[in-house]
Protein backbone atom coordinates (compact mmCIF):
# COMPACT_ATOMS: atom_id res chain seq x y z
CA UNK A 1 0.00 0.00 0.00
CA UNK A 2 1.21 3.49 -0.74
CA UNK A 3 0.02 7.08 -0.89
CA UNK A 4 -0.60 8.83 -4.22
CA UNK A 5 -0.70 12.60 -4.46
CA UNK A 6 -3.67 13.20 -6.77
CA UNK A 7 -2.96 16.44 -8.69
CA UNK A 8 -6.57 17.50 -8.07
CA UNK A 9 -7.48 16.23 -4.57
CA UNK A 10 -4.18 15.83 -2.74
CA UNK A 11 -2.69 12.85 -0.94
CA UNK A 12 -4.88 9.75 -0.81
CA UNK A 13 -4.50 6.07 -0.16
CA UNK A 14 -3.75 3.82 -3.12
CA UNK A 15 -7.04 1.93 -2.59
CA UNK A 16 -8.90 4.97 -3.95
CA UNK A 17 -7.10 4.70 -7.30
CA UNK A 18 -7.10 2.41 -10.32
CA UNK A 19 -3.99 1.72 -12.34
CA UNK A 20 -4.32 2.43 -16.06
CA UNK A 21 -1.13 0.89 -17.42
CA UNK A 22 1.84 2.41 -19.14
CA UNK A 23 1.65 6.08 -20.11
CA UNK A 24 2.61 7.96 -23.27
CA UNK A 25 1.83 5.19 -25.75
CA UNK A 26 1.00 6.97 -28.99
CA UNK A 27 -1.75 5.55 -31.17
CA UNK A 28 -0.51 5.02 -34.74
CA UNK A 29 -1.82 7.66 -37.14
CA UNK A 30 -2.68 5.14 -39.85
CA UNK A 31 -3.65 1.85 -38.12
CA UNK A 32 -4.78 0.31 -41.42
CA UNK A 33 -1.26 0.55 -42.80
CA UNK A 34 0.25 -1.48 -39.95
CA UNK A 35 1.07 -5.15 -40.12
CA UNK A 36 -0.64 -7.49 -37.67
CA UNK A 37 2.56 -7.71 -35.66
CA UNK A 38 2.90 -3.92 -35.43
CA UNK A 39 -0.76 -3.56 -34.40
CA UNK A 40 -0.42 -6.30 -31.77
CA UNK A 41 2.73 -4.57 -30.54
CA UNK A 42 0.80 -1.31 -30.08
CA UNK A 43 -2.16 -3.01 -28.39
CA UNK A 44 -0.53 -5.52 -26.09
CA UNK A 45 3.20 -5.13 -25.66
CA UNK A 46 4.26 -3.09 -22.62
CA UNK A 47 7.69 -2.43 -21.12
CA UNK A 48 6.78 -3.70 -17.63
CA UNK A 49 10.05 -2.46 -16.20
CA UNK A 50 11.41 -3.31 -12.79
CA UNK A 51 12.37 0.24 -11.90
CA UNK A 52 11.12 3.67 -12.88
CA UNK A 53 8.03 3.50 -15.06
CA UNK A 54 5.65 6.11 -16.49
CA UNK A 55 2.07 5.12 -15.70
CA UNK A 56 -1.50 6.34 -15.99
CA UNK A 57 -3.67 6.30 -12.89
CA UNK A 58 -7.31 7.17 -12.29
CA UNK A 59 -8.68 8.53 -9.02
CA UNK A 60 -11.67 6.24 -9.42
CA UNK A 61 -13.09 6.64 -5.90
CA UNK A 62 -12.40 10.38 -5.75
CA UNK A 63 -12.47 13.01 -8.47
CA UNK A 64 -12.45 10.35 -11.25
CA UNK A 65 -9.73 12.22 -13.17
CA UNK A 66 -6.88 10.56 -15.05
CA UNK A 67 -3.29 11.65 -14.49
CA UNK A 68 0.29 10.41 -14.94
CA UNK A 69 2.60 9.00 -12.31
CA UNK A 70 6.32 8.23 -12.40
CA UNK A 71 6.68 5.24 -10.10
CA UNK A 72 9.52 2.92 -9.19
CA UNK A 73 7.89 -0.48 -9.55
CA UNK A 74 10.52 -2.16 -7.41
CA UNK A 75 9.66 -0.23 -4.24
CA UNK A 76 6.47 1.72 -5.11
CA UNK A 77 8.23 5.04 -4.55
CA UNK A 78 6.47 7.78 -6.50
CA UNK A 79 8.88 10.25 -8.09
CA UNK A 80 6.40 12.61 -9.73
CA UNK A 81 2.73 13.14 -10.51
CA UNK A 82 1.53 15.30 -13.40
CA UNK A 83 -1.71 15.99 -15.21
CA UNK A 84 -2.76 14.57 -18.55
CA UNK A 85 -1.40 16.67 -21.41
CA UNK A 86 1.50 17.96 -19.34
CA UNK A 87 5.08 16.99 -20.09
CA UNK A 88 6.84 14.75 -17.56
CA UNK A 89 9.09 16.63 -15.14
CA UNK A 90 12.67 16.56 -16.41
CA UNK A 91 14.27 15.49 -13.11
CA UNK B 1 -38.34 12.20 -6.76
CA UNK B 2 -39.05 8.49 -6.49
CA UNK B 3 -41.55 7.56 -3.86
CA UNK B 4 -40.29 4.18 -2.77
CA UNK B 5 -39.72 2.73 0.67
CA UNK B 6 -36.03 2.15 0.17
CA UNK B 7 -33.70 2.37 1.97
CA UNK B 8 -35.26 1.24 5.25
CA UNK B 9 -33.41 3.60 7.55
CA UNK B 10 -34.62 4.69 10.95
CA UNK B 11 -32.90 7.42 12.90
CA UNK B 12 -30.59 6.06 15.59
CA UNK B 13 -28.69 7.36 18.57
CA UNK B 14 -25.45 6.04 20.06
CA UNK B 15 -23.08 7.50 22.67
CA UNK B 16 -22.08 10.93 21.28
CA UNK B 17 -23.45 10.04 17.85
CA UNK B 18 -26.78 10.73 16.16
CA UNK B 19 -27.61 9.21 12.79
CA UNK B 20 -30.42 10.72 10.74
CA UNK B 21 -31.76 10.08 7.28
CA UNK B 22 -32.14 13.46 5.55
CA UNK B 23 -34.63 12.57 2.85
CA UNK B 24 -36.30 13.67 0.65
CA UNK B 25 -33.91 16.40 -0.38
CA UNK B 26 -33.00 17.66 -3.84
CA UNK B 27 -29.46 17.00 -5.10
CA UNK B 28 -28.09 18.29 -8.38
CA UNK B 29 -24.94 17.43 -10.22
CA UNK B 30 -23.47 20.39 -12.11
CA UNK B 31 -20.71 20.13 -14.68
CA UNK B 32 -19.09 22.94 -16.60
CA UNK B 33 -15.87 24.79 -17.21
CA UNK B 34 -16.30 28.19 -18.79
CA UNK B 35 -16.88 31.56 -17.19
CA UNK B 36 -20.48 31.83 -18.43
CA UNK B 37 -21.31 28.57 -16.68
CA UNK B 38 -19.97 29.88 -13.36
CA UNK B 39 -21.82 33.18 -13.77
CA UNK B 40 -25.15 31.57 -14.62
CA UNK B 41 -24.92 28.92 -11.90
CA UNK B 42 -23.87 31.53 -9.35
CA UNK B 43 -26.70 33.88 -10.26
CA UNK B 44 -29.43 31.22 -10.19
CA UNK B 45 -28.26 29.50 -7.00
CA UNK B 46 -27.08 32.72 -5.30
CA UNK B 47 -23.90 30.87 -4.48
CA UNK B 48 -20.44 30.80 -6.06
CA UNK B 49 -19.38 27.28 -6.93
CA UNK B 50 -16.18 26.57 -4.97
CA UNK B 51 -13.09 26.21 -7.16
CA UNK B 52 -10.68 25.25 -4.39
CA UNK B 53 -10.32 21.44 -4.15
CA UNK B 54 -12.15 19.62 -1.34
CA UNK B 55 -14.15 22.64 -0.20
CA UNK B 56 -17.79 23.66 -0.11
CA UNK B 57 -19.85 26.82 -0.09
CA UNK B 58 -23.10 27.21 1.83
CA UNK B 59 -25.61 30.02 1.73
CA UNK B 60 -28.89 29.66 3.65
CA UNK B 61 -29.75 26.00 3.21
CA UNK B 62 -28.08 25.40 -0.17
CA UNK B 63 -24.63 23.85 -0.24
CA UNK B 64 -22.34 23.39 -3.24
CA UNK B 65 -19.65 20.74 -2.87
CA UNK B 66 -16.50 20.55 -5.00
CA UNK B 67 -16.18 17.10 -6.58
CA UNK B 68 -13.58 17.71 -9.28
CA UNK B 69 -12.31 20.74 -11.23
CA UNK B 70 -15.44 20.75 -13.39
CA UNK B 71 -18.02 19.00 -11.23
CA UNK B 72 -20.10 19.94 -8.20
CA UNK B 73 -23.00 18.53 -6.24
CA UNK B 74 -25.55 21.04 -4.99
CA UNK B 75 -28.09 20.11 -2.35
CA UNK B 76 -30.39 21.71 0.14
CA UNK B 77 -33.94 22.17 1.31
CA UNK B 78 -34.31 25.44 -0.61
CA UNK B 79 -33.89 23.73 -3.97
CA UNK B 80 -37.26 23.42 -5.66
CA UNK B 81 -38.57 22.50 -9.09
CA UNK B 82 -38.47 26.09 -10.35
CA UNK B 83 -34.79 26.40 -9.47
CA UNK B 84 -34.01 23.12 -11.22
CA UNK B 85 -35.98 24.20 -14.29
CA UNK B 86 -34.15 27.52 -14.52
CA UNK B 87 -30.78 25.77 -14.13
CA UNK B 88 -31.70 23.31 -16.86
CA UNK B 89 -32.98 25.96 -19.24
CA UNK B 90 -30.08 28.38 -18.76
CA UNK B 91 -27.20 25.90 -18.47
CA UNK B 92 -28.11 22.56 -20.04
CA UNK B 93 -30.20 23.84 -22.94
CA UNK B 94 -27.71 26.55 -23.84
CA UNK B 95 -24.85 24.02 -23.75
CA UNK B 96 -22.89 25.88 -21.07
CA UNK B 97 -22.63 22.73 -19.01
CA UNK B 98 -24.79 19.95 -17.65
CA UNK B 99 -27.36 19.84 -14.87
CA UNK B 100 -28.49 16.43 -13.66
CA UNK B 101 -31.03 15.76 -10.95
CA UNK B 102 -29.35 13.07 -8.82
CA UNK B 103 -31.84 13.21 -5.95
CA UNK B 104 -32.70 9.55 -6.40
CA UNK B 105 -29.14 8.42 -7.04
CA UNK B 106 -27.74 9.55 -3.70
CA UNK B 107 -29.07 9.08 -0.17
CA UNK B 108 -28.13 11.67 2.41
CA UNK B 109 -27.37 10.59 5.96
CA UNK B 110 -26.44 13.09 8.65
CA UNK B 111 -23.98 12.05 11.34
CA UNK B 112 -23.63 14.30 14.35
CA UNK B 113 -21.64 14.04 17.57
CA UNK B 114 -18.16 13.72 19.01
CA UNK B 115 -17.80 10.14 17.79
CA UNK B 116 -18.47 10.84 14.10
CA UNK B 117 -14.85 10.51 13.06
CA UNK B 118 -14.28 7.53 15.34
CA UNK B 119 -16.84 5.62 13.27
CA UNK B 120 -15.69 6.94 9.88
CA UNK B 121 -12.05 6.12 10.64
CA UNK B 122 -12.95 2.49 11.24
CA UNK B 123 -13.77 1.85 7.60
CA UNK B 124 -12.08 4.51 5.50
CA UNK B 125 -8.55 4.81 4.09
CA UNK B 126 -8.82 8.61 4.34
CA UNK B 127 -6.82 10.47 7.00
CA UNK B 128 -9.39 12.51 8.94
CA UNK B 129 -6.88 14.35 11.16
CA UNK B 130 -7.01 17.67 9.30
CA UNK B 131 -10.52 17.13 7.97
CA UNK B 132 -12.14 16.90 11.40
CA UNK B 133 -10.66 20.25 12.48
CA UNK B 134 -11.85 22.11 9.37
CA UNK B 135 -15.37 23.21 8.52
CA UNK B 136 -16.86 23.32 5.02
CA UNK B 137 -14.58 20.65 3.62
CA UNK B 138 -15.52 17.79 1.35
CA UNK B 139 -13.97 14.45 0.58
CA UNK B 140 -14.89 11.67 -1.81
CA UNK B 141 -13.54 8.44 -0.46
CA UNK B 142 -14.42 4.89 0.52
CA UNK B 143 -16.27 3.78 3.61
CA UNK B 144 -16.42 0.05 4.13
CA UNK B 145 -15.44 -0.26 0.41
CA UNK B 146 -18.45 1.87 -0.63
CA UNK B 147 -18.06 5.20 -2.47
CA UNK B 148 -19.16 8.09 -0.30
CA UNK B 149 -19.07 11.89 -0.34
CA UNK B 150 -18.50 13.44 3.08
CA UNK B 151 -19.32 17.06 3.81
CA UNK B 152 -18.06 18.39 7.13
CA UNK B 153 -20.45 21.33 7.41
CA UNK B 154 -20.15 22.10 11.10
CA UNK B 155 -18.12 20.91 14.09
CA UNK B 156 -18.65 17.14 14.39
CA UNK B 157 -21.51 17.34 11.90
CA UNK B 158 -21.08 15.39 8.67
CA UNK B 159 -23.43 14.92 5.75
CA UNK B 160 -22.73 11.57 4.14
CA UNK B 161 -23.85 10.84 0.57
CA UNK B 162 -24.04 7.22 -0.50
CA UNK B 163 -25.48 5.71 -3.66
CA UNK B 164 -29.01 4.46 -3.04
CA UNK B 165 -28.30 0.83 -3.90
CA UNK B 166 -25.47 0.72 -1.34
CA UNK B 167 -27.22 2.80 1.30
CA UNK B 168 -28.90 0.08 3.33
CA UNK B 169 -25.74 -2.01 3.42
CA UNK B 170 -23.65 0.98 4.54
CA UNK B 171 -26.30 1.98 7.05
CA UNK B 172 -26.13 -1.47 8.66
CA UNK B 173 -22.32 -1.23 8.74
CA UNK B 174 -22.41 2.24 10.33
CA UNK B 175 -24.84 0.98 12.97
CA UNK B 176 -22.74 -2.08 13.64
CA UNK B 177 -19.59 0.03 14.02
CA UNK B 178 -21.37 2.56 16.19
CA UNK B 179 -22.59 -0.13 18.55
CA UNK B 180 -18.95 -0.69 19.62
CA UNK B 181 -18.38 2.93 20.66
Amino acid sequence: MFIINCPFCGERDQSEFSAGGEAHIVRPKQPTELTDDEWADFLFMRKNIKGIQFERWNHSHGCRKWFNVIRDTSNDKIHAVYKMGEKPPSN
Amino acid sequence: MLNINYPKIENKEYPNLKLNLVEPIHKLNLRGKNRDFFTKAGRILSIMLPTEPNTSATIKSISALWLSPDEWIVYGKDIDKNLILSLESEISKSNLGSVTDVSDQWVLINMKGKNVFEVLSKGSPFDFNKFKDTKNVVVQTLLNHVDVILHHNDANNVDLFVRKSFSEHLWLWINDSSSFL
